[in-house]
């Protein structure tokens, strides 16, 4: 029997007497990776603060190394071993290496207050190779890739010397071949006796990493054992509470033959290459790539957001070699960026001040004044709130920050959905939403595309392509590698295709 | 891509406020012979060394990501206290120094409390002290102006070791000590990853509340001593004094390449290079005798430039360092 | 009862509507003449021309940027609309000015004196703190620039501009027309009261009613995402400065009908003013936040705040204490504000 390192014994919380942690049970032995996973809102985020000292609870206790564990702040809990890599990274782009490592506990040239310079340097350079990172200790946290910046997470944990390491959703923005890095990096850590909570969406990364998992909803511990009890599917229906017979809504339409955009011989230096691309009526139409691939940058040139030298989109017949992203909407087109908090929302403004954004000059009177004519952009609004189920408040006083990343997307989507676009592209629209709010969101994908929009859908996530298109393209290094109809769909075949050329690129791209 | 060429450009933007220093000054130069002495040199420095040392201190509030609009309010009134006191309790002179110095530090003390526990934008609670501190001095002085004895005029004229202007000496022993502060010790890091994202350095454990005052602090002290140099200087406070200087203050920072953004700047050489050169435009202009009145277009012109040069700067130098997915082969 | 009361009275928008009102009947109990017919014309002569300021200012507060240049534009101003007006230049004090000749003579400009001169004048005015505005705006807007150095650097640039082309002499001998803006009176109601009435009804329509005034709240909110939203980022940050030159030509004219001269130095004092009444209204300096009516509950406060600190005969000095104290208390106001509201929301 293994050594339990942490014990949580009926740990209980409540927000304004709703219980968000009800008795929550179980314990991680040392040196073993626990996959703690359960839908938005089923009280993840609420048990790690209270293990990182940002919250107390209400009851319960924790135990850690067998004594008792009641950290007050988060220093008391870095002080105990307790480390968190977060899916937002915490570091400061404008220092080095060695400065982020030890910001607040630098190494002091014997008594006096000055940074010891060069053992600060020999430390950072031995963590780093201990995660096999060759970098200068002085290199600019900016100048890192994601996979890198992570790495230098992991080595700040490991500097304030923690046992146990808390990983929530770290993948979410790393290549195929940082994932497999850093997924190598945590088998070692455990080998080396460090204990690993893992939190995440992903949840094949969890059952193909994990001892043992937790399974929690609505606050409470449904289900927990070695992972060999598991699959994703059980994995989902214990989260779910239900039994999901399906992940993806069935399809009710077909393409046509019509054609609403196409892309010829696109091309603009450094990013993408000879790009062709073709979008029928009622086609929902998946480009897949690894993270890097060129799948993002692409869609931003479509839309106008970034330039292209070479090549032209064809929308309605009519061809143009440059576009604004006025134009894009005018034309009909729709975009839902990947980060929603930074592109797609006004997190201040009310959910109906979001959804009546783009579609607002049309509901303007033909004066150049352009009065709004604010009783049908409200009924408007209301509809759309309405057709969409955006729970959480009245429309007009709830500002969008408050709601949850679900409801959040659905109105980026609700937002397009009044300016009756016939072309719309989505940029990882589930990423980040939990489990309920994700068959929504692929639902109104299926609606729309029956009313004859055609939809560009870019992810990360092959799964979902092969569940919800009618036709997968593929690129790699800014390429167009192969395009799938749904009758070919074949996982290795895709996958092949996304990692064409994609490690020798890597190897010759480093710095 | 032509490698070389990138990392020339990226050598230019990196340095542009250095390249724009030296191109002004040569200019200058060509104009008129005699700006190029070592005396209008020594000259530039010296009378760059007040405004200078009040952008030292406005350095490190912008690094943090605040701004200090109260300096010149801050200067006036510990130059007012101070001069008083040598003048009706016959203070001497190291002593009614201290005071000043004293009276700069409550003051930063003052903004930094309404700044860090109030939780007031650093605009609008150093536009409310701006306001005090100026009405504070004028009812200490019923708006009437401030002599100052002969023994500080003298300091103002002095030279240490016979060769550097005591004035000089100072702004640069505050250069030095300001870049020991914010390279070697861990406060002066934590000063930029402050500015850098304060959620950020909460989480990583850092005191921003102990941070961010003190930023505030120290360009109290340095609005203070800066003010006082400028007395030293100049003999008398009259009820204008140090009206308008905390603009020239985030000017010279500014110019030094220090970001209203916070996060990025530096004192040596930024700031240095900045307030010398705000000034040597001012004296370059005097020596090729620009009418008076066309001077003050000139260097708002001047600034203009830096900034502009410094957005172009900053975007092409995203623009460079941006991530390549593909690598184009070059013909 | 009266906890909830309070309570209620600083979360209303018109918070500061009723802090004018208490302030002003507190001050009518000890000094009734503060509401004689004198020094209410007084105050009103106060009031406008400074709502017009904070209302332009409102407009770029709103997008997140800040406008220091009002005051150099209110120089700049002055000064164009005085050397196009005036009917007699003393050419001891202005024949160095380098439009000496070109454009001035001691006859004045070549429209001085007739029927022209006057709405030419004022058109030249506003053209001037529009043009302004614009400069302002493209640098912020297509060069990138912070707002705060680029007013910064205007505001040095054109008031250093104004004292040059006048060498800081100012322009008397201004013709009836243009002063009676200043002075004239329909019944007991000053003409400039219509004039920013006119402004601000302009602004409220605008900022209320139209797509253009939404769009300035969405790029004050997130420029980022409203670029993505197709709004016209660029457009709307110009219009914002272009607005705020124009109210400032606007309160120029009012100022210096009022004093009958083009004034090189005019509102030199003004800028902290103006932000100092934009912000004790209530708008926020972060953006995305902004009302007419709090831009004149604001001005109103601040005017109402200068009249009774002169009438009181208080020492000159407490004047800038109060406003300072006064100015970090409605910042204090407004961090209290969000918080109570921020917890209404989650209970």
């Amino acid at each position: 029997m293994t050594e339990t390192i942490l014990q949580f014994d009926g740990v209980s919380k409540s927000f304004f007497g709703v219980h968000a942690l009800h008795d929550v049970t179980f314990s991680l032995p040392k040196g073993h990776l626990l996959g703690l996973i359960g839908e938005n809102g089923a009280g993840k985020t609420t048990l790690m603060n209270i293990l990182g000292g940002v919250l107390r609870p209400d009851g319960g206790a924790m135990r850690l190394r067998g004594r008792d564990y009641g950290p007050r702040n988060p220093a008391e809990a870095t002080e105990a071993g307790v480390a968190f890599i977060h899916q937002e990274l915490n570091l400061f782009t404008n220092l080095g290496i060695a400065d982020n490592l030890f910001i607040d506990r630098f190494p002091r040239l014997g008594r006096s207050p000055f940074i010891d310079k060069p053992v600060a340097k020999a430390q950072a350079r031995k963590l780093l190779e201990s995660l096999n990172l060759p970098l200068s200790p002085d290199t600019l946290v900016d100048r890192l890739t994601p996979g890198e910046r992570q790495l230098v997470e992991i080595a700040k944990a490991l500097s304030t010397g923690a046992e146990i390491i808390l990983f929530d959703e770290p993948t979410t923005s790393l290549t195929a071949g940082d994932t497999e890095r850093l997924f190598r990096i945590i088998q070692d850590l455990r080998r080396q006796g460090k204990s690993i909570i893992y939190i995440s969406h992903n949840l094949g990364n969890v059952l193909e990493l994990a001892d043992e998992i937790v399974v929690l909803r609505d606050g409470r511990v449904v289900d927990q054992g070695p992972r060999e009890g598991f699959t994703v599917d059980k994995m989902i229906s214990r989260m779910v509470g239900r039994d999901i017979s399906q992940i993806f809504p069935s399809r009710q339409s077909a393409p046509a033959d019509e054609t609403l955009l196409e892309v010829r011989g696109l091309s603009q230096p450094g990013i993408v290459k000879d790009i062709d691309l073709t979008l029928h009526k009622t086609e929902v139409l998946g480009l897949f790539g690894l993270m890097g691939s060129g799948r993002t940058e692409l869609a931003r040139i479509l839309f106008g957001l970034e330039p292209f030298e070479r090549g032209q989109i064809v929308m309605d017949g009519v061809a143009c070699d440059g576009v604004s992203v006025r134009d894009s909407i005018r034309r009909g087109m729709a975009f839902v960026t990947e980060n929603r908090r930074e592109e797609g929302l006004l997190m201040e403004a009310t959910i109906a001040d979001n959804l009546g954004l783009v579609a607002l000059p049309a509901f303007a009177s033909p004066s150049p004044v352009r009065l709004v004519r604010a009783r049908r952009l409200r009924e408007a609004v209301a509809r759309v709130a309405e057709s969409m189920r955006i729970k959480n408040g009245p429309v007009d006083r709830t500002p969008a920050k408050n709601l949850s990343g679900g409801n959040q997307q659905k109105v980026v989507i609700g937002k397009w959905l009044l300016s009756k676009p016939s072309v719309f592209i989505m940029d990882e629209p589930t990423r980040g939403i939990d489990v309920g709010a994700k068959y929504e969101v692929y639902s109104l994908i299926n609606d729309l595309a029956a009313q004859g929009t055609g939809i560009l859908l870019i992810s990360s996530e092959l799964d979902e392509l092969m569940g919800m298109c009618d036709r997968i393209v593929v690129m790699s290094k800014g390429e167009v590698q192969g395009a799938f109809d749904r009758s070919e769909f074949d996982r290795e075949r895709i996958l092949h295709a996304a990692f064409k050329g994609h490690r020798a690129h890597q190897r010759g791209a480093r710095r | 891509m032509s490698g070389s060429r990138g990392k020339m450009l990226v050598a230019v933007l990196r340095h542009t406020p250095l390249i724009l220093f030296t191109l002004i000054f040569l200019t200058f130069g060509l104009l008129s012979p005699r700006f190029l002495s070592y005396q209008s040199f020594e000259n530039i420095v010296k009378q760059a060394s007040y405004i200078g040392i009040v952008a030292v201190g406005m350095t490190f509030v912008l690094l943090t990501a605040g701004i200090d609009l109260s300096v010149g309010s801050n200067m006036y009134l510990s130059a007012v206290v101070a001069g008083l006191l040598i003048r009706h309790h016959g203070l001497p002179v190291t002593l009614a120094l201290v005071v000043c110095l004293g009276v700069g530090l409550l003051f930063g003390l003052v903004n930094a409390l309404a700044v860090t526990k109030l939780r007031i934008l650093p605009f609008v609670a150093t536009l409310g002290t701006l306001w005090i501190g100026r009405g504070l001095g004028l009812w200490l002085t019923k708006s009437a102006l401030v002599e100052y004895p002969e023994s500080v005029t003298r300091i103002g004229s002095q030279r240490l070791l016979g060769v550097v202007p005591l004035p000089v000496a100072v702004f640069l022993a505050v250069v030095i000590c300001a870049a020991v502060l914010l390279r070697w010790t861990t406060l002066g890091r934590q000063f930029y990853a402050v500015g850098n994202d304060i959620e950020a350095a909460k989480k990583a454990g850092i005191d921003t509340v102990r941070v961010r005052g003190a930023a505030f602090v120290i360009c109290g002290v340095l609005a203070a001593l800066g003010g006082f140099i400028s007395v030293s200087q100049l003999g008398i406070v009259n009820a204008g004094f140090g009206e308008g200087r905390e603009f020239d203050a985030i000017a010279a920072a500014v110019l030094g390449g220090t970001s209203l953004f916070g996060g990025i700047g530096s004192v040596f050489p930024g700031t240095l290079l900045g307030a010398v050169l705000i000034q040597m435009v001012t004296i370059g202009l005097v020596s090729a005798q620009v009418d008076l009145y066309f001077q003050p277009l000139v260097q708002a012109g001047i600034i203009f430039l830096a900034v502009l040069l410094d957005s172009i700067r900053m975007r092409r130098l995203a623009w460079l360092g941006r991530r390549h997915i593909r690598i184009e082969e070059t013909p | 009862m009266g906890r909830r009361f309070v309570r209620r009275g600083l979360l209303s928008e018109n918070f500061v509507l009723y802090l004018s009102i208490v302030f002003f009947a507190i001050l009518y109990l000890f000094m009734p003449y503060i509401a004689s017919g004198r020094n209410l014309a007084n105050l009103s002569s106060n009031l406008w021309p400074l709502l017009a300021l904070v209302l332009g200012q409102m407009f770029v507060l709103i997008l997140g940027g800040i406008d220091l240049s009002q005051t150099s534009i209110m120089a700049l101003t002055s000064v164009v609309g005085g050397m196009l007006m005036t009917t007699q230049l003393d050419p001891t004090l202005f024949e160095k000015s380098p439009l000496w000749g070109i454009l001035l003579s001691p006859q004045g400009s070549p429209i001085s004196g007739t029927a022209l001169a006057v709405p030419l004048g004022i058109l030249a005015m506003l053209a001037a703190g529009m043009f302004v505005g614009l400069l302002n705006g493209l640098a912020v807007a297509k060069g990138r620039m912070p707002a705060f150095m680029v007013t910064l650097v205007s505001m040095m640039f054109f008031s250093g501009l104004a004292i040059y082309l006048t060498k800081s002499e100012n322009i008397m001998y201004l013709p009836g027309g243009f002063t009676m803006l200043g002075a004239g009176e329909i019944g007991p109601v000053p003409y400039s009261f219509f004039v920013v009435l006119v402004l601000a009804a302009v602004a409220q329509v605008v900022l209320k009613h139209t797509v253009l005034g939404r769009w300035f709240f969405a790029v004050g909110k997130s420029i980022r995402t409203s670029v993505v939203s197709g709004v016209p980022t660029e457009r709307v940050v110009i219009l914002g400065y272009v607005f705020s030159g124009f109210c400032a030509a606007v309160a120029s004219i009012l100022y210096s009908a009022r004093l009958a001269c083009g004034r090189p130095t005019l509102g030199q004092n003004l800028l902290l003013d103006v932000i100092g009444a934009a912000v004790i209204g209530g708008i926020s300096l972060f953006g995305g936040k902004g009302k007419v009516l709090w831009a004149f509950f604001g001005a109103l406060f601040f005017v109402l705040l200068s009249n009774a600190l002169s009438m009181l005969a208080l020492p000159f000095y407490a004047e800038p204490v109060v406003k300072g104290a006064v100015i970090l208390l409605a910042a204090l106001l407004d961090v209290t504000r969000t918080r109570l509201l921020a917890r209404e929301i989650v209970a």
